[in-house]
């Protein structure tokens, strides 16, 4: 058995060494942001009658992790309170939360989540993500602006996106029509954040 | 018939307007008692979007039968004198209010419930106030009133227009006829 010296110190620095590796890849991890709730909105548009009106979603919670040198280590997961679809007028919004629509009860929560993203511009990226709503689940694109507070330590987080509701099953029965429901729905989100504390 | 008004006749626009609105205020009523009968779904989505469509165009009927008067001032001129004369003119006056503040009141309601108004698909207006779900209950109450108080004048409108034709046997009506001409 080999017990020399050298092997007992050397064991140790390898493992340490080891560590170190891994600390090192770790290190320029993309940052860790918190959203301020209150200030950061989740909206919508879609259009009823040939005229468009806007939502919101009340309660939804981002895990941002995001920086622009480490694009590679960077993600969004999004989950989505469905039941928190606001219009403004309780009758359009029992039936966005009804059965037809979002099916709140089976399916409380929508999801985006992304890990592939690409500069577009300067301060402007786009994300190809999944968006899960209702049981369906589907590649969505989601250019966005990061647009660092001069402090460096906050960031707004900005992007408009698409989407057709048919494409997800939002709008059953009936509701399958584009005429006076139409089928495209822009998605809006305006995100504060925080660095987290390390 | 000419289309501007003369000294003891109507043109053909001012009896345009003043037709077109009665049939359409009606038509209203009708579309607003169906939508009523309805559940929320998609059928009540496209009779209230057309109440809202129908509405828009009486307002801008509405300004222009406005507008239209006051360019044809004075004619046909006013009959009767003293406090009669000052009535219907008063009556007048209430019944462009409220052909006005009608539509108004309906599109304010929809504004706020957050409700779009659009103009037969073709284009939008803007909201006229914020959504806010505590005025668009008033606001719909008072869409409801004020379609009682217009049936209210209208009929006033119309009792005097009979009383015109039937006891005073002026030409007050005929002078509104859709095809009507002044007789003598």
């Amino acid at each position: 058995m080999n017990t020399s010296p050298l092997r007992l110190i050397a064991l140790p620095l390898l493992a340490a060494a080891a560590t170190a590796a891994t600390a090192a890849t770790a290190a320029p991890a993309a940052t860790v942001w918190v959203t301020d709730a209150a200030s950061s909105k989740l909206t919508f548009v879609a259009t009823q009658a040939g005229g468009e009106f806007e939502g919101r979603f009340a309660r939804f919670t981002p895990a941002i992790v995001f920086d622009p040198a480490d694009l590679a280590h960077s993600r969004f997961n999004v989950d989505i309170a469905t039941a928190a679809a606001e219009t403004g007028e309780h009758d359009r919004d029992n039936i966005l939360k009804g059965k037809d629509f979002f099916a709140v009860e089976r399916w409380p929560q929508a999801r985006f989540e992304t890990r592939v993203f690409r500069v577009t511009g300067p301060a402007s990226y786009e994300a190809t993500g999944k968006l899960t709503l209702r049981d369906v689940t589907r590649e969505v694109r989601l250019p966005f602006t990061f647009k660092r507070g001069a402090d460096g330590k906050s960031a707004v987080l900005a992007g408009t996106t698409t989407v057709r509701r048919l494409d997800f099953g939002v709008g059953q029965g009936e509701w399958i029509d584009t005429q006076w429901v139409g089928n495209d729905v822009r998605i809006h989100f305006e995100l504060n954040l925080k660095q987290a504390p390390p | 018939m000419p289309l501007r008004n003369t000294a003891e006749n109507y043109g053909s626009l001012a009896k345009l307007l003043h037709w077109s609105i009665v049939i359409l205020i009606i038509v209203q009523y009708f579309i607003a008692e169906a939508a009523d009968e309805l559940p929320d779904g998609l059928e009540k989505l496209q009779i209230l979007s057309r109440h809202k469509s129908v509405g828009m165009l009486l307002l801008m009927l509405a300004v222009v039968r406005i507008l239209w008067k006051l360019a044809n001032k004075g004619q046909p001129v006013p009959v009767g004198t003293g406090a009669l004369k000052k009535a219907a003119a008063a009556g007048h006056g209430l019944l462009y209010l409220l052909l006005l503040l009608q539509p108004i009141s309906g599109w304010a309601m929809s504004s706020a419930a957050n409700y779009p108004v659009a103009f037969f698909g073709w284009f939008q207006f803007p909201a006229l106030v914020g959504t806010h779900p505590g005025l668009h209950e008033i606001l719909e109450d008072v869409h409801e009133v004020l379609f009682y108080v217009l049936v209210a004048v209208a009929v006033l409108h119309i009792l005097a227009a009979l009383y015109h034709h039937f006891a005073m046997k002026d030409d007050v009506l005929k002078r509104m006829l859709p095809l009507g001409k002044r007789t003598g």
